[in-house]
């Protein structure tokens, strides 16, 4: 058997049972965990899974018994919502009779172990170590001779030690949520008598509670059994309830005033004298465990039962506290204390159940500590009640505090479920205790009925829409066997929805085609190609850039595409001493150490970097991301488009060949994607992967768009010493700033007839001075015969002065008309040499 | 000068074109030889022809042309023999090149696998008249949930769990938001297909991520229906897959469509039978879809009499996984190369 998130509330049980002292002497201590059971300890979220047992659906549906729970479960999936798992169980013993515990000996120097006498017809005595068991109480036992999980059980425990049989302990026969725990019996049983193993023998179907967040019908086995009655079109039962006549009895009513019906449409309460702390009957109890609730005492599991039957969450007073009820908002910053203890302040709105204007329960989600019912206890007010589901909604979400209450009442819950609800409780709560009497007449304010609200249907759209032609009678067929009530006017329809579904899921038109359509068969319909209206719609730019960057870089050249997250890693931030300034801040990061948007790519492929320098011995990544600045007020304008790249190589010497190979890349990204030139003019090294000497800002169209530097051994050594013996260069550009220059197209040049001279020129400049600087200087020369300027190379060393460098540059010159003269090509060179001579470069050589 | 010192004279000629053949080393050389000959001896003797009695020209003429072409056919053949030479030469030396070595290792470019499986997408799309858009991964309330039919405190906000910003925006939880940024943006008729990267608040295992890739789409047109969408949601996997996948379609609920559906494939990591990315069911949702729910339509100022149309959230990142046999989607965000890439791209040829 699988736990499921309620293992966490089990472990909150059997936390707080020191306090419980139970089934002796009639205390209802148990009641305190009610509306705990029902708190969800994944702390406000949902339970996920909701598991329903094939034995309830069919104490409502005749479910044909050659039909396989597996085959029902997958039209299930197809019609109405998504099956997760269904799982058969089945009892694991043989033998098991009731026994009356006599006696319970603490053993001397053990723990937990106990000397337990008990009358199972004969009197017996074992060992045990369940926590709660007291003289009187009736539980489970195997008798010698009896086998569980197999064993047969005989008169030694497993050490060995004398033991005559064993107290059965609840997740011994496989009902995980009872754990260690004796199973108790309620007084109908007589010790020997032996224990009906049917209800053990099931099938879990489980249900993602996601896939039914708009079918408040949906979540109990009732309507999961009328959802199934309409899949297998067979009757479904009508719901055994003590009838209303005979709850309204002339005594007096629980006063119950409303301030605003909007937030509150129905309250019912009923009150009842001569409640017992007892265990309720173990069928229930196994169905409570099996569908991952953990059995209490009778009044505690009928509330969840009839929960997980009708949907309907209910809440115990201590009836002897509360004269009246009034359903109002809370006052603005009321605090409260909850029967969980934990006093909270009640968030702006929050409706609060009182008496004489005191609060003593928030509305849907828990009930108070002050009126929770208690030991000694026998008058009881049972609240059925239904809720606005946004008030209960933001009331539990802004406490943090989800409960299983709240969790159904925010689905919009039908109203008439109150009055069945209450019903229910009283016709099982009858059956097992004799004493129960009224206190009360059934109380019910409904102050606005809701008017049944028709919805037009028309049969030929229907057809349309679905791509399927559907005659009127079989629609009216679908919608009556969901019990929609249908008036039909030719090829309209007027449809009635039944009450549990008309809070909020059937809505619309469209809301009613779904029916049909689901029950028609999704996969009965025969797909078909649309007719479509021409048009053209301009694509964005951006993408487009985005597109063909990649291309670039990881189809043309050899880079591969990496994707980081959003946000910086403060571990890796401060490991490489980087402060991130002012980011957008997440209110619930991932993880603690997460909560900045990234304002940059760069960190991220760093620790890429290192990440795969383990295994390669060099590598290149390129990422397109987005980066997100604070301080704007449209989303559009926060978040821009970054490419970075890295280039990385073992060896401490690649710096020059990283370096180069990066800026190669890049430049032939700008010529080939942008179709304009990139440029680099100098700047200061501001990050901590910024080498000072060697950072320099790309520049494309005038425009600043990034940033290339290579790693510097500061940041290598915060990082591993180890990857000082690495080389690698990065670049970070804006796509955001170029994207507007996409589509623009460079005209090729002419090819002119006549021969052009290409003419060298080597000069000398100080070698601290950037090639930025001088080429500005050269972009300022002008001659009538020069076509372009180029520039060849670069070299310092040899037979070049130290503190020099030399740049080769390479002119070339030429006339569309005619053949350039040599006076012509003296005159240039002549020209440009004056030029370059006035610019304090040396010409080498002369 | 008689025939006799004529004949006597070629045989000279003869010998010493023998002589140069044998110097030359090379075509070059050959060539140079052949053309001192021609142009000095021979062409002498020629000129000498006018000092026969004009009865003996004719033998003569003809002893020297004999010789002419003896002497080009001899240097025709010294060329061709070296020639050949070299051949031979060229073979020997590259006997024991192996073209079927690879390439040394080098490093290969490679897009990110959901990248790829975008590109496919698009493709196909586009194909079908569809524009590609794109949105913010940062959104608002209103375009993430409110004009999606999700108000404030709608509980289907429990199944997309947010990331939530403190300057009240939040990450898109689905690439939905751009439905009606892209009925804002075109007005009707609309084909469009919207991939982008998603976000949602939950833990990360195996088949889990907070950080993911979709791909929305969205048609509208006049009289769409549910048989149109499921036409396309096939055709859509046919491509992607190059087959038939195995799919069914059952209801789903989101508010922004009514009907909604879930299109689940056929896990391809397990086949069918049930594994981690499946959650052992060996069916993975890949495709929630349904019929734009007229309450969007309006938010998109579109009149929901006159169009209806369909949408779907391709779980991209899924795709990518299912196609490139991916079983732990924690490797797409790991930057981690030896997952990311064929291992061929980058440490060299597989043996």
């Amino acid at each position: 058997m699988k736990s499921y998130h309620f293992d966490v509330m089990g472990s909150l049980m059997i936390s707080n049972f020191g306090r419980m002292s139970r089934f002796h002497g009639g205390d209802f201590t148990g009641i305190r965990f009610w509306y705990m059971i029902c708190q969800n300890a994944a702390e406000n979220r949902e339970p996920g899974i909701m598991i329903i047992s094939y034995n309830w659906l069919k104490d409502f549906v005749d479910i044909p018994t050659g039909l396989d729970p597996r085959e029902l479960a997958l039209q299930f999936t197809t019609t109405t919502a998504e099956v997760e798992d269904v799982e058969h169980v089945e009892p694991n013993f043989s033998g098991l009779v009731a026994a009356r515990i006599e006696s319970v000996r603490q053993q001397a120097g053990e723990d937990k172990l106990k000397t337990v006498i008990v009358d199972a017809g004969k009197r017996y005595t074992t060992l045990s170590t369940a926590p709660d068991i007291v003289a009187g109480s009736l539980v489970m036992y195997a008798p010698p001779g009896a086998t569980v999980g197999g064993h047969t059980v005989g008169t030694t425990d497993p050490q060995g030690r004398a033991a005559e049989g064993m107290i059965v302990a609840g997740q011994g026969i496989g009902l995980v949520q009872v754990g260690a725990n004796a199973m108790f019996l309620p007084p109908s049983y007589r010790p020997s008598q032996s224990i009906d193993a049917a209800p053990f023998d099931d099938w879990l179907i489980e249900i993602d509670n996601k896939s039914i967040t708009h079918r408040p019908d949906c979540w109990g086995h009732y309507g999961i059994a009328r959802e199934v009655a309409a899949i297998l079109k067979r009757p479904l039962k009508p719901y055994d309830v003590t009838p209303t006549s005979d709850l309204q009895n002339g005594l007096p009513a629980i006063p119950i005033e409303i301030d605003d019906p909007a937030l509150c449409p129905r309250y019912s309460g009923l009150l009842m004298k001569g409640l017992k702390a007892q265990p309720a009957p173990l069928w229930m109890q196994v169905r409570l465990a099996l569908c991952g609730q953990r059995p209490i005492d009778l009044l505690v599991d009928l509330t969840n039962y009839i929960m997980l039957e009708l949907g309907q969450p209910m809440h115990a007073f201590d009836g002897e506290r509360l004269p009246n009820i009034e359903v109002a908002t809370a006052e603005p910053g009321e605090t409260f204390t909850t029967l969980d203890g934990v006093t909270r302040t009640m968030p702006d709105h929050t409706l609060m159940i009182q008496c004489n204007r005191k609060s003593v329960a928030i509305a849907g989600v828990m009930g108070g500590a002050e009126t929770e019912v208690s030991e000694g206890t026998s008058t009881v007010l049972l609240e059925s009640a239904n809720f606005d589901a946004p008030t209960v909604r933001r009331a539990a979400t802004a406490m943090g505090h989800r409960t299983e209450a709240s969790s159904r009442f925010e689905k919009s819950l039908d109203p008439e479920n109150t009055i069945a609800g209450i019903a229910r409780f009283h016709r099982l709560a009858a059956h097992e205790l004799p004493d129960l009497q009224l206190a009360s007449t059934l109380s019910d304010c409904h102050p606005s009925p809701r008017v049944p609200h028709p919805i037009e249907l028309d049969c030929d759209f229907t057809s349309r829409f679905i791509g399927k032609a559907v005659t009127p009678e079989e629609i009216i067929e679908i919608l009556e066997r969901l019990e929609f009530k249908c008036e039909r006017r030719g090829a309209m329809l007027r449809v009635t929805p039944p009450s549990y579904r008309a809070t909020k899921d059937i809505e619309i038109e469209a809301d009613l085609i779904e029916e049909v359509a689901r029950f028609i068969g999704y996969n009965a319909i025969e797909p078909a190609l649309p007719r479509v209206s021409a048009r053209h719609l301009e694509e964005s730019p951006a993408l487009v850039l985005e597109e063909r960057t990649l291309d670039y870089f990881c189809v043309g050249n050899e880079f591969v595409e990496v994707h980081d997250y959003i946000w910086y890693d403060d571990d890796w931030v401060k490991t490489i001493g980087f402060d991130p300034g002012e980011c957008i801040v997440l209110q619930n990061p991932a993880a603690e150490n997460c909560p900045r948007l990234r304002r940059t790519l760069i960190p991220g492929l760093i620790a890429f970097a290192e990440r795969n320098r383990h295994h390669l011995p060099k590598f290149q990544l390129a990422e397109i991301g987005s980066v997100f600045e604070p301080g704007h007020d449209e989303v559009t304008q926060s978040q821009h488009r970054r490419l970075g790249l890295v280039v990385a190589q073992q060896g401490r010497k690649a710096d020059a060949e990283v370096w180069k190979r990066l800026q190669r890349i890049l430049d032939g990204w700008s010529q080939q994607v942008l179709e304009r030139p990139l440029q680099y003019q100098a700047t200061q090294a501001t990050q901590p992967w910024e080498d000072a000497g060697r950072i320099a800002e790309a520049v494309v169209a005038e425009r600043r768009i990034g940033r290339v530097t290579i790693l510097p051994l500061a940041i290598k050594q915060k990082i591993d010493e180890r990857l000082k013996s690495w080389s690698i260069a990065v670049a970070e550009l804006s796509l955001t700033a170029v994207t507007d220059l996409i589509g623009h197209h460079e005209k090729l040049p002419t090819v002119s007839k006549h021969p052009q001279a290409e003419l060298d020129f080597s000069i000398l400049i100080d070698a601290s001075r950037r090639y930025a600087d001088t080429r500005k200087e050269l972009a300022a020369f002008e001659h009538p015969l020069q076509r372009r300027v180029s520039f060849i190379d670069s070299y310092e060393g040899g037979s070049i002065p130290a503190g020099k460098r030399s740049l080769t540059l390479r002119a070339l010159i030429g006339l569309d008309d005619r053949t350039l003269t040599d006076e012509e090509i003296q005159d240039f060179q002549a020209t440009f040499k004056r030029f370059l001579k006035s610019h304090d470069m040396e010409l080498r050589g002369e | 000068m008689d025939l006799n010192q004529l004949e006597e004279q070629l045989a000279r000629i003869k010998a010493e074109a023998e002589a140069l053949r044998q110097e030359a080393d090379g075509i070059d050389a050959l060539r140079s030889a052949e053309t001192r000959l021609t142009k000095g001896p021979l062409a002498d003797v020629l000129k000498s022809i006018k000092a026969f009695p004009p009865d003996q020209r004719g033998p003569a003429g003809q002893a020297i042309n004999k010789t002419k072409q003896e002497i080009k056919q001899l240097f025709a053949d010294a060329q061709s023999r070296l020639r050949q030479a070299d051949v031979v030469g060229e073979q020997k030396k590259t006997a024991t090149f192996d073209p079927t070595l690879p390439p040394p290792i080098t490093q290969r470019g490679s897009l990110h696998p959901v990248t790829a499986v975008q590109r496919e997408v698009e493709r196909l799309f586009r194909g079908l008249g569809f524009a590609v858009v794109g949105g913010p991964e940062m959104e608002t309330d209103f375009y993430n949930f409110e004009a999606l039919n999700i108000p404030e405190m709608h509980p289907a906000r429990d199944a997309q769990d947010t990331f939530w910003l403190t300057n009240g925006w939040l990450l898109r939880t689905h690439t939905s938001p751009c439905q009606v940024r892209a009925m804002e943006r075109f007005g009707p008729p609309i084909r469009v297909i919207a991939p982008g990267r998603c976000f949602r608040y939950e833990a990360i295992d195996a088949s889990h991520e907070n950080t993911f890739f979709q791909l929305e789409g969205l048609l509208i047109d006049k009289d769409i229906s549910i048989a149109h969408l499921i036409a396309f949601m096939k055709l859509l996997l046919r491509e992607v897959f190059g087959r038939d996948v195995k799919v069914r379609l059952r209801p789903g609920f989101f508010p922004f469509v009514e009907p909604g559906f879930e299109l689940d494939m056929s896990c391809m990591i397990c086949d069918g039978v049930g594994c981690a990315t499946c959650k052992k069911s060996g069916w993975v949702e890949i495709l929630p879809c349904g019929m734009v729910h007229p309450n969007v339509l309006r938010y998109g100022k579109i009149d929901p009499h006159e169009y209806t149309g369909f949408a779907f959230g391709l779980g991209l990142t899924r795709l990518a996984m299912m196609k490139y046999g991916i079983a732990d989607i924690r490797i797409l965000n790991s930057g981690d190369l030896r997952g990311l890439a064929k291992a061929d791209r980058l440490s060299g040829a597989t043996i």
